[in-house]
């Protein structure tokens, strides 16, 4: 079989460097603007946490449909969905930056606002620490759970922990439902504490299955140019890519669905979200978004022959990673700051975050063999083929 | 004499694909095929090109400037009406529309060139060398060659005969 990916020396240190970047502009931001700084945190956070939770999903949706395809580098998905236990201690770490955050969590503010009372039963500190705790135990569990039956097949073989797998997954699709659901109102909506969208769970669990496939196909990618994953034809790439556009379409259609609806409703309490967006120089941002995140991928995926170009859909998965970028910046910032802000705390917490991801998926990922050696559908994966 | 041509029926699908895979080996024309159901190796062995998703793709593309050239003229242009303070184009209401109209000019359009091109239409009597090609057997229609038919028995033809077919 396939020999292990192994961390070199290169790689450890330009995550670390990564990293070290990553903390200097934090601390930069903590001192200078420590709004700014704590925004930056979440986003990158919330962002790469996203990712490894479309990659979960990803994987447990191959588990329960008994898809072929993707057995060879279900690997992959593995390793990123152990983010997880990292983005836990850093999402708790928000604990020092409610007050920079969240309106709601400023002392006194359920007083004053009649809003803010009545939510106050949900929204408040500790109940929003205790949610945290309760999702991120289920995401770990659960994955933890799947990788482990992984590497356990490896060594015994047998349908056994395939079918364990299978139910295991159907258990962790439903929770992640309803927990990643509650994680984005928690996180992300309750920054504009006075807005709410019914949508806007549906709309952040699609961006993160969205990104995570595009991420997980670029990884695939970059492997298979670095000489692993040599089976990779252009039928993986025609099912990554299908993959990517079928997303593609429904993150536009939730992105749209929810515009649609509070524009023509045109309710005050509703259109302020609208409204921050399209005021202050945030325009712009609004229609990069939508031709980054849904008309190139749209538009360039939909030929026949470019869908399984391996050097398009990587480019494609490139602009994903801004395009997700800018979507958490614009669903996070305007709530945070009047004008767009974008200097070395944004550059720098993102590569932090990214060199921290990369280097638990690197630590992870070299730990197991490339290639599952006793996957039941392993022999379809490696000889793929469509028409 | 001139359209004469070798009809080979087949009862297996794979056995189908491998004479197909030996006629095209030795140069031999196949001129058309009939199956019970499409099968991707022969689309790919008769090395037939299609330009039906430019064809579509263009119908979209005009779909889409011609409803919401449409919309624009009926409530901008035409008749002006104040809905709950909307300017009158609307344009984020005109979307779901055109997708739908869209869709709808894609799919007519479609079956529309589509009955051209194969020259399809309702009423029509089917011609085809076998009528049983409808039910459960593969047929193929092979240029007149010497070496075809023997050629055709050996990948396991049930049946093989010669039959002038003049529409091909």
């Amino acid at each position: 079989m396939e020999t292990k990916f192994t961390l070199n020396q290169r790689y450890k240190i330009i995550c670390f460097g990564l990293i070290i970047i990553g903390i200097a502009a934090f601390v930069y931001g903590y001192l200078t603007n420590p709004t700014e700084a704590w925004a930056n945190l979440l986003l990158n956070n919330y962002y790469f946490l996203s990712i490894a939770i479309g990659a979960s999903f990803f994987m447990a949706l191959q588990y329960i449909t008994q898809s072929g395809w993707s057995a060879m580098f279900k690997r992959v998905p593995e390793a990123m969905s152990s983010f997880i236990p990292v983005a836990a201690i850093v999402m708790l770490l928000i604990f020092f930056g409610m007050d920079h955050l969240y309106h709601w969590a400023h002392h006194g503010a359920a007083e004053t606002d009649p809003v803010i009372a009545h939510k106050a039963p949900y929204l408040n500190i500790p109940f929003f620490f205790i949610r945290i705790v309760i999702y991120f135990s289920l995401w770990m569990v659960l994955t933890h759970l799947l990788r482990k039956f992984s590497i356990q097949e490896d060594l015994e073989g047998g349908l056994k922990y395939f079918e364990k797998s299978e139910l295991y997954s159907k258990i962790y699709i439903f929770l992640l439902g309803f927990t990643f659901s509650l994680a984005s109102f928690d996180w992300i909506m309750s920054l504009d504490v006075h807005w709410f969208s019914n949508i806007f769970a549906l709309k952040m669990f699609v961006t993160g299955f969205y990104h995570g496939v595009a991420m997980l196909a670029l990884i695939v990618i970059l492997l298979h140019e670095r000489g692993h994953y040599k089976e990779l034809n252009s039928s993986h790439m025609m099912d990554f890519s299908r993959y990517i556009f079928m997303l593609s379409i429904l993150w536009g259609y939730f992105f749209f669905a929810q515009f649609m609806l509070i524009w023509f409703s045109n309710i005050p309490e509703e259109t302020i979200y609208y409204a921050k967006m399209w005021n202050n120089g945030w325009k712009a941002l609004f229609y990069v978004n939508i031709v980054l995140n849904w008309f190139l991928p749209f538009m360039i995926l939909m030929s026949k022959k470019a869908d399984r170009n391996r050097q398009i859909v990587k480019w494609v998965a490139i602009i994903l990673i801004f395009g997700q970028w800018i979507d958490m910046y614009i669903h996070i910032f305007p709530a945070i700051t009047i004008t767009p802000v974008f200097g070395f705390i944004e550059i720098g917490a993102f590569l932090g975050f990214a060199g921290l991801f990369a280097l638990v998926f690197g630590y992870t990922l070299s730990k197991a063999a490339m290639i599952p050696a006793n996957h039941p559908y392993l022999e379809e994966s490696l000889y793929h083929h469509v028409e | 004499m001139q359209n004469m041509t070798i009809i080979g029926v087949f009862d297996d699908e794979q056995k189908f694909v491998s004479a197909m895979e030996d006629l095209k080996a030795n140069s031999i024309t196949i001129k058309e095929v009939y199956t019970p159901y499409p099968i991707h190796d022969v689309f790919h062995l008769l090395e037939r090109k299609t330009r039906f998703t430019y064809a579509a793709f263009l119908y979209g593309v005009a779909a889409v400037i011609g409803v919401l050239g449409f919309l624009y003229y009926t409530s901008v242009i035409d008749w002006p009406l104040n809905f709950g303070g909307k300017p009158t184009n609307a344009f984020p209401s005109f979307i779901v529309i055109t997708i739908i109209l869209t869709i709808l000019s894609i799919t007519i359009l479609s079956l529309f060139t589509f009955s051209i091109v194969a020259r399809v239409y309702p009423g029509k009597t089917p011609k085809m060398p076998d009528i049983r090609s409808t039910d459960d057997k593969f047929v193929m229609v092979v240029d007149r060659h010497s070496s075809a038919s023997a050629m055709l028995k050996e990948n396991g033809a049930t049946e093989v005969y010669e039959k002038e077919v003049e529409y091909l």
